[in-house]
């Protein structure tokens, strides 16, 4: 058992402790925001916030992170429904084509903006390094600085 | 029959003819007069009413738009629900909900792309028989850039045609002439009278009635939705990580595989030494070889799958490849090069003796690697197959039919038809032609069969998406060009060495090989035919390897275009003339070329001065009833290490429904061509490919994505592709800059070498100047 808060619910899973996370969100809690791309914390599909921090889940053995707060991409919106910040700049921008990287990248921006609220490109080609085939990257740093200005506005 | 058919389309129709629907196609006329090609019959579907078969309206007004082709992420949900809101009048927004038809209405087949014509053009007894046959026998796909060209109009007609239909159940209820009425925002209005009635409360009774027989299309000058860019319907549900793919398909006790594939395409299983230690693994079910070439573990979770997968000892049988390596395998390309015996396509004027007899000739070989898609959803198939032997499949695919026939295949022995299989098309995390096969449904649904009344979900890891899946095929070309006094080509001769993709594709999943004699698409980009040259000889040679080859974004283009437009810059330079200029001249017949390499150089300042070091490159290119024009910036710094900084597009799309889709679409072809450009690459060891995952096999991330700027350039021609155009022209353009930037002429793919910066980051680097 690995106790867990997941998306601010406290929870217990029965899982072998080297399972990683990914795999538990997605087959034990049934989160299927976090994607499976690569395995091998290369490509960021699988980002979730860990403590507030952006960790590839699927490299990250669920053992490892016992009591820790896990946010994935579902848990970004307020509980409302409304989009959160960087949610609402990636639709602004229409940064998605097949979507199925976003949630990493969206995640990963989430964590970028708490630590650096107003970040540079070189801050953003530094932190952001998921990986998105259809090619949305002008979009996506678009957004990354949108995200910036609205969080600055408020 | 057949010479109406694209090659595509004979391998589709190939497919349909190993099917069993032949015997219903070929029952005479009277009968195909009974088919439905138009579908707009409407009829009621317990609460929903189907004005037709692309749309239903719900009685709070809600409206379904039936799009029968896959969103992949171009955007198409968007692009054909925008012309049914502007023919049915209504505004664009949330009340408008898109879902992929589980139904194989024979108006959605892809009739006009295997007959290469377009549906607003369509007529005569060919096309009247081919569409009906063709309808009837569920050829249901999305690719070659061809949905929009393909479906804008009959869905164009769909949504007229409903709304005549609920303006006649409105002239019923109120009794007044439909005449005196008016449409506006999903509403019927009696203008005199002012009585109002809305879309939602006529929609039951609309069903009922008789679609007209020509309605009348909403003026283009009326248009306030097609050409003005609209939000993607479907981005909402993925910003909020909501489970739309099909890996994220999940049901009550479902059971989930991994599987291996044979290191050496065309192995066989000869032995899993240790099946009994990979069954008491934790979770494992099943252990399952699949026609005899791969191993596939079930297991209570994919976790608990994969993990047993990797402890699978398997024996494979020894092939004729298993000594085959990527110098090898350049060696063929090589010989086929010097082919006696190519296929001639194309033959003008007297291209041999010019050339013999020019004084300046130009001659460049050029290469490029195998690739695979790599798609950022792994490869998967979700299949059931119940007691009954009916069954149901939720796949992230390109086609319906291949779904349809991939479960035959697989749980074809344990009895299950393929009309008895329910298909459940998902979103697709990138497809790039990679899902149109039937390969991983095939597997799933054979697991599905072992597994009957459980639902098995296949997932196949990034490692076997990478080495074991299908591949783009390399390729090689020789040109050759005689340039006159003026410097500009007399004689052009172009050969193509490749695996042909029908030949491959066909012996695959076909009992017909049309075989890789004359396959157009080894060709396409080559013939370069908006070029004004007088001689011109074009050609192929298929190079048979052990490597199965499949649709990939852009197919022969991918290549071709990087050959043919290096090259043209390559005579540019032995005519001493700028690569612009160069091209104006030899585009002097085409405006609409000339149009789009005009925008695109006036975006990109072509012939304003750049800092030493860095570079511009030009490249066009006529496709998928587009043309596209781009200009790459690159820098190459004192080390070797490139960069591209910036690519201009333009393109003629002809009309384009949805401009921020087009646009997105070019960003998102530069940004998978500058990869495949710069960074991309397969290579073979004893038969067996190298690379295995985004650690040996780089991706473009954001650090090193480009700037683009696009300038859609509207000729006034009805729509053209835009999925695959943007890829097409970028690695010559970029080859051609790095030329500009330093004198140095790469022609082989990829461009540079990726070297590793830390765990997630790299940088492009020149190769060595060869010694």
């Amino acid at each position: 058992m690995v106790e867990l808060v997941v998306n601010g619910k406290p929870l217990s899973v029965d899982a072998e402790v080297d399972k990683p996370l990914l795999w538990v969100l997605r087959e034990d809690l049934g989160l299927l925001g976090p994607k499976y791309g690569c395995g091998i914390a290369q490509c960021g599909a699988c980002r979730v916030l860990v403590d507030g921090k952006s960790t590839p889940s699927c490299m990250t053995p669920v053992g490892s992170i016992a009591g820790a707060s896990v946010v994935t991409v579902e848990g970004l919106a307020q509980p409302a429904g409304m989009l959160s910040v960087v949610q609402q700049a990636w639709i602004d921008e229409q940064v998605p084509q097949c979507g199925f990287c976003q949630p990493g990248f969206i995640v990963a921006t989430t964590a970028l903006l708490e630590a650096t609220p107003r970040p540079t490109d070189a801050e953003i080609d530094e932190a952001i390094t998921n990986i998105c085939r259809c090619g949305t990257y002008p979009r996506i740093r678009r957004a990354i600085h949108r995200a910036a200005d609205m969080l600055a506005e408020r | 029959m057949a010479r109406f058919l694209s090659r595509r389309g004979f391998l589709i129709t190939g497919a349909a003819l190993g099917g069993t629907a032949l015997v219903a196609a070929v029952g005479g006329v009277g009968y195909l007069a009974t088919v439905d090609v138009d579908g707009l019959h409407g009829h009621l579907d317990g609460e929903r009413a189907a004005l037709n078969a692309f749309l239903v309206i719900q009685s709070d007004g809600r409206v379904v738009v039936n799009v029968p082709r896959t969103e992949m992420g171009q955007g198409i949900h968007t692009g054909l629900a925008m012309v049914v809101a502007e023919e049915l009048d209504i505004p664009f927004d949330d009340r408008i909900t898109v879902e992929f038809p589980t139904e194989a209405h024979p108006a959605y087949s892809v009739w006009f792309n295997m007959l290469q014509i377009r549906p607003e053009e369509a007529s005569g007894p060919v096309v009247w028989v081919g569409r009906r046959v063709l309808g009837q026998l569920g050829f249901i796909a999305t690719g070659a850039s061809g949905s929009t060209m393909g479906m804008w109009h009959p869905m164009r007609v769909a949504g007229a045609s409903a709304r005549h239909m609920l303006l006649a159940a409105a002239a019923a209820r109120l009794d007044v002439p439909a005449a005196e009425l008016a449409t506006a925002d999903g509403f019927i209005r009696h203008v005199s009278s002012g009585q109002r009635l809305s879309y939602g409360e006529l929609a039951r009774e609309a069903a009922l009635l008789p679609p007209p027989d020509r309605p009348a299309l909403k003026p283009v000058s009326e248009w306030r939705i097609i050409g003005r860019s609209q939000p993607r319907v479907d981005l909402p549900a993925k910003v909020r990580g909501e489970p739309v793919f099909g890996m994220d398909i999940a049901l009550p006790d479902m059971v989930h595989a991994a599987i291996r594939h044979a290191p050496v395409f065309g192995a066989k299983v000869g032995r899993v030494v240790n099946e009994a230690e990979v069954l008491a693994a934790p979770g494992v079910r099943d252990v399952a070889v699949i026609e005899g070439q791969k191993v596939a573990v079930v297991a209570a979770s994919w976790w608990q799958a994969e993990q047993a997968a990797w402890l699978l000892e398997i024996e494979w049988t020894k092939t004729d490849a298993d000594g085959v390596s990527s110098t090898e395998m350049s060696a063929r390309l090589g010989s086929a090069l010097a082919s006696t015996t190519p296929y001639e396509h194309v033959d003008e004027g007297d291209t041999g003796s010019v050339i013999a007899n020019a004084s300046t000739v130009v001659e460049a070989d050029y290469t490029v690697p195998f690739l695979p898609h790599a798609c950022m959803e792994p490869i998967n198939a979700t299949v059931f197959v119940r007691d009954d032997l009916t069954a149901e499949a939720w796949v992230s695919s390109q086609s319906p039919m291949a779904v349809r026939q991939g479960v035959a295949r697989g749980a074809g022995l344990a009895g299950v038809e393929p009309t008895s299989v329910t298909c459940n098309i998902t979103m697709n995390g990138g497809a790039f032609g990679r899902r149109s096969d039937q390969d991983v449904v095939a597997e799933a649904a054979f697991l599905a069969a072992r597994h009957r009344g459980r639902p098995v979900k296949l997932i196949w890891s990034r490692e076997e998406d990478i080495a074991r899946g299908l591949f783009r095929s390399h390729a090689a070309a020789r040109m050759r060009a005689a340039l006159g006094p003026d410097g500009l080509p007399v004689a052009y001769d172009a050969l193509v060495a490749t695996q042909s993709v029908i030949d491959s594709v066909a012996s695959r999943n076909l009992p017909v090989n049309p075989g890789p004699d004359g396959d157009r698409i080894s060709v396409e980009g080559l013939d370069k035919l908006h070029y004004a040259v007088p001689n011109r000889r074009i050609r192929s040679q298929h190079v048979p390897s052990h490597m199965p080859i499949h649709f990939w974004r852009s197919n022969g283009f991918s290549f071709n275009t990087f050959f043919t437009e290096s090259f043209i810059d390559e005579c540019a330079l032995a005519a001493k003339a700028d690569p612009l200029a160069y091209r104006r001249a030899l585009l002097r017949d085409s405006p609409r070329h000339l149009a789009v390499l005009n925008r695109v150089a006036e975006l990109a300042k072509w012939g304003t001065p750049m800092a030493p070091g860095r570079g511009r490159g030009i490249a066009i290119e006529e496709c998928y009833r587009s043309v596209v024009a781009q200009v790459a910036e690159v820098t190459v710094a004192a080390d070797g290490e490139v960069r591209v900084d910036r690519v201009f597009c333009a393109i003629d799309a002809g009309l384009v429904i949805n401009p921020d889709a087009v646009i997105a679409q070019m960003e998102g072809g530069i940004s998978f061509g500058v990869t495949t450009a710069l960074m991309s690459a397969i290579s073979l060891d004893a038969g067996a490919v190298v690379e295995s995952n985004f650690h040996d096999f780089p991706m473009q991330r954001l650090a090193n994505a480009p700037a683009i700027e696009v300038a859609i350039v509207d000729s006034g021609l009805p729509p053209g592709g835009a999925g695959e155009p943007g890829i097409v022209p970028v690695a010559g353009a970029i080859a051609n800059a790095i030329h500009a930037a330093t004198g140095r002429r790469i022609r082989s793919l990829p461009l540079a070498v990726t070297e590793t910066v830390d765990e997630r980051r790299t940088r492009t680097v020149l190769p060595p100047v060869p010694t």
